[in-house]
This record gives C-alpha cells, structure tokens and sequence, in this order.
C-alpha cells in the first residue's frame, strides 16, 4: 500500500512554516499564526492547521463537500483541501472515516462500507494512469491510511454535457460523438480496474473530472464498496449506464419533463421504456430523439425495464459501444 | 425402463451447488425425489462461500472470524442436504460435498470451474425468485448459467 509513518511535527519551526505559507498565500490570507496538528483526528483539524506527512506540511484550507440528488452539499469533515508548503501544489487529504450504512434502491437492501483500504489499493493499481486521481497513501497518528490526492482542475462530465450545444440535436450531432469517444475511454479505465479484481463502487457522473492539464477525464473517490452477490461488478455495470443515458439524453430525460415539455412523447412511452431502476428516467431515448442510431439505443436498451438482457461486465458493454460509436462518426 | 446398475459404465455426475436459502433446499429435494434409489447416478454437493474483501472488516481477524462462522454453517448444511439425498436413495458413497472458499467476478463462473475441474455432465440450482432490478444490480446465478455453461446441462429447479 507504500505505507510510510507519518513525521514528527517538530521538523518545522513555527517561523520555517509561515515563511513557507507566505510563498503560497496572499498577505491578506497569511495567518498570525499557524499550529502543527496531530494527524490522528480529522475534528481537531482546522482551517490554517499545518499537518506534515510524508516530511512535507500542508496547509489545510477548507472542509470538502459534496451534494447528490438536490440534497444541499454536505461537509466531508475527513476530506480537507490543503497546499503542499512545499511546492504550493492543492491536494486533497482524505482521513479514515470507516463506515458500514445499508444501500437501499426500492425494497432492494444491499451492505455498503467506505473503505480507506479499498481506496489506497485502487491509487497503487492506477498510478501514473492519466484516467484516475492520483495520490499516496500514508499512515496517520494513530496508524490508519491517510490520503493524499492531487487536486484536479476541471469540471464534471455532468457540467460539461449540459454546456454542450445550443438544441440536443446540435448537441447529438456536433458534440456528442466526442464525448462518446471520451466515455469509451473512461469504460476502458474501469475494464482496468476490474481486471485487477476491483470495483470503483460509486460511478457516477461528477465522479468523473476532465482534467484542465491533460484535457482527458479521471475518475474520482473509489473509497465505496458494496457487497456483491452473483456477479462482482453488475452495480458497477449500472453505474456506466446510467452515465451513457445522461450523456445521450444531454442530461435527464424525465417524465416529469416530458409530461411539461413533449406530453406527446410521453404519451408513446411505455413502462419499458424506463430506466430498470430509476424508473422516471427515460432510456429508450429514440422514442424522444429519433435520430438516435439504431445500434446506440440497443446499448440504451440494457438499461431498461424492457430488457432481458444485461450487460455483465465492461467487455461486452464495450463491444457494442464501439460498434454504435463507428456508425456516429 | 432397466434400472439395474451396470458395472461397466460410469456414474451420471451431478453438481448440485448450493447456498442458504430455500430455493436451495427445493433443488435437493427435486433431485432426490426425481433420481433417488435410480443406480447410475452420483452426486457432488457444492457451496461457496465467497470470500468478503477486506474492506468490510475492522480487522484480519474480524474477517477471518466471519469466513470460519460462514464455514461452519455452510458445513453443516451441505452435510444436512447429503443425508437428505442418502434418505431419498443415494447411496453414501455417491453423494460428495465440497466447500469452496473464493473470489471470483461471478459465482456462476465458480460454478463452472468446478463443474469442468470434476467434469460432471449436470449443473443444478434452485431458481432465487429476483426482481428484475435485483437481477441487474447484482446478477444472477441461473441466468448466467444457462448463457455460459458449455458441454454441460443446467437444471433450474423452480
């Protein structure tokens, strides 16, 4: 896991470490003083604390959020932004925050855990890769695996597929066929991940950040696990069609909208035309967008409550993927 | 129809691959009501359990604690299935059970690792009566038997 103990605090002076803020922070930020923390609780962690791991102190800004389903955005009091003293780069700390809570889709109940284990393997399997966050793995004080990431510059997928075009059929037809390609890439990532026996656990569509400095996206935050029963990565499976459906779709199609916008359309769908799961999406999109090719909405079509049959792992989603993108370009 | 054993051929080989649940035991029962006390036939029991990654666990020893539990119990109960098929006709020395401890992407390809391993001619298991959001959030054992199993028949007992 390249473990390493974290450092004493005394290899920095009070003095040697506001000089080093000084180099990073505009005057106005610099703070009168700055206190070395123990590492070994999150809560006692503050904003202009300076923790030192690795031999290198950070600065700790503010607390991360992070908001899903029109749920106001929530503070990850363990995930803390931070700037390396030492080179003023912006990393994100992520502390143990071990949790087991019940997921619960329906009357579907499933065991799910945040698991900073499952994170720090995932970050040894995918360094140096351009398509996944990067970060180390340290010890804390109290001997649980604290994470440094880099800090990525970008937006979502989900912002950017709602900037995209001026109508969908501008969007389908001039920006899609990108995005398309850029999604295969990211399916391509997870095929790598679950060739090395692991799950990413949460794909979602702002778990997947383009990148400012190398123009390609990464997927973020693997620390969720979930229990599986007959097939490992079919929740993973889920997760990349949902995405597929948002980025055709350019952002949710719902009934909700249909019924306001094109009750006509809605009029001609049928229960299965829904999304298996989420069953207010709609994932036959051809039935909203009919220039949608035939071999992109059969890949839809895995996805919803007609189906009957699944995609069972990122090959065979691939595969058709590919096939349907050929005929877009 | 000839019932009586012939010496020169060799046994029909069974894999009956079981879990907790009732549909399991609804498999035993059919195939010990259907082929009891008909010679010919030999059956392998088989449970796996599969090995929970570490994540779930507070410590090696939680973890290992929970494997030697679900172990125990999975032991007691193909043990329990075996005399059930030795009642309905087996004779004893034709009913085997196998415990597997694994972690594979999918229990059906355990299944049929096994079932190639011991070249066994038949897979049976007892249908779980999914919703079909749960069969596509996280699969399913007969479905995916029926599409993989090559050189070998499946039985999914209703």
């Amino acid at each position: 896991m390249g473990k390493k103990a974290s450092d004493k605090t005394s290899l920095y002076t009070e003095e040697e470490l506001l000089e080093m803020v000084r180099l990073w922070v505009p005057p106005e930020r610099v703070p009168g003083r700055v206190r070395i923390k123990d590492t070994s609780d999150f809560f006692q962690v503050d904003y202009d604390d300076v923790v030192v791991l690795g031999g290198v102190p950070y600065l700790v800004r503010n607390n991360e959020r992070e908001g899903r389903f029109g749920i106001e955005d929530q503070q990850k009091f363990w995930v803390k932004r931070a700037i390396d003293l030492k080179t003023g780069r912006i990393k994100i700390l992520k502390w143990t925050f071990w949790e087991t809570f019940t997921g619960r889709i329906g009357s579907l109940v499933f065991e799910c855990v945040r698991s900073p284990l499952k994170e720090a393997r995932i970050l040894n399997i995918v360094r140096g890769r351009p398509d996944f966050m990067q970060g180390e793995t340290f010890m804390d004080a109290a001997g649980n695996p604290l994470r440094i990431m880099d800090f990525i510059h970008g937006k979502s997928l989900e912002d950017i597929t709602l900037t995209l075009g001026a109508s969908h059929e501008d969007y389908f037809f001039n920006h899609y066929p990108g995005l398309l390609s850029e999604f295969i890439t990211a399916v391509e990532a997870i095929a790598f991940l679950h060739a090395h026996g692991e799950k990413h656990g949460d794909l979602r569509r702002d778990h997947l950040l383009k990148d400012n400095a190398t123009g390609r996206y990464r997927w973020i935050d693997f620390d969720y696990n979930y229990r599986h029963r007959a097939n490992k990565f079919s929740y993973d499976m889920f997760g990349l069609g949902n995405i597929l459906i948002y980025i055709t779709g350019r952002g949710d199609v719902t009934t909700h909208n249909l019924s306001h916008n094109a009750p006509d359309t809605l009029s001609g769908l049928d229960s299965d035309d829904l999304n298996i799961v989420f069953n207010y999406r709609v994932a036959n999109l051809r039935k909203v967008y009919p220039y949608i090719p035939e071999p992109l909405n059969r890949v839809l079509l895995h996805f919803s409550a007609g189906a009957s049959v699944y995609y069972l792992n990122t090959a065979e989603l691939l595969a058709d993927l590919k096939e349907a993108f050929s005929i877009l370009k | 129809m000839n019932i009586e054993a012939n010496s020169g051929a060799r046994d029909k080989h069974l894999l009956i691959a079981i879990d907790d649940t009732q549909d399991s035991k609804r498999a035993i029962l059919y195939v010990g009501e259907f082929l009891g006390g008909f010679p010919g036939f030999k059956i392998t029991l088989l449970s796996i359990v599969q090995e929970p990654e570490e994540d779930f666990f507070r410590s090696e020893q939680e973890r290992v604690s929970w494997i030697n539990d679900k172990k125990k119990e999975m032991s007691g109960l193909l043990d329990k299935y075996r005399q059930v098929l030795i009642q309905s006709g087996f004779q004893e020395d034709k009913v085997d059970v196998k415990l597997c401890i694994g972690d594979a992407k999918s229990l059906s390809d355990m299944i049929l690792s096994f079932q190639c391993d011991i070249g066994c001619c038949t897979v049976v298991v007892g249908r779980h009566h999914k919703s079909k959001t749960e069969e596509f959030l996280f699969g399913s054992i007969s479905s995916q038997l029926i599409h993989e199993a090559k050189n070998c028949a499946v039985w999914v007992v209703e």
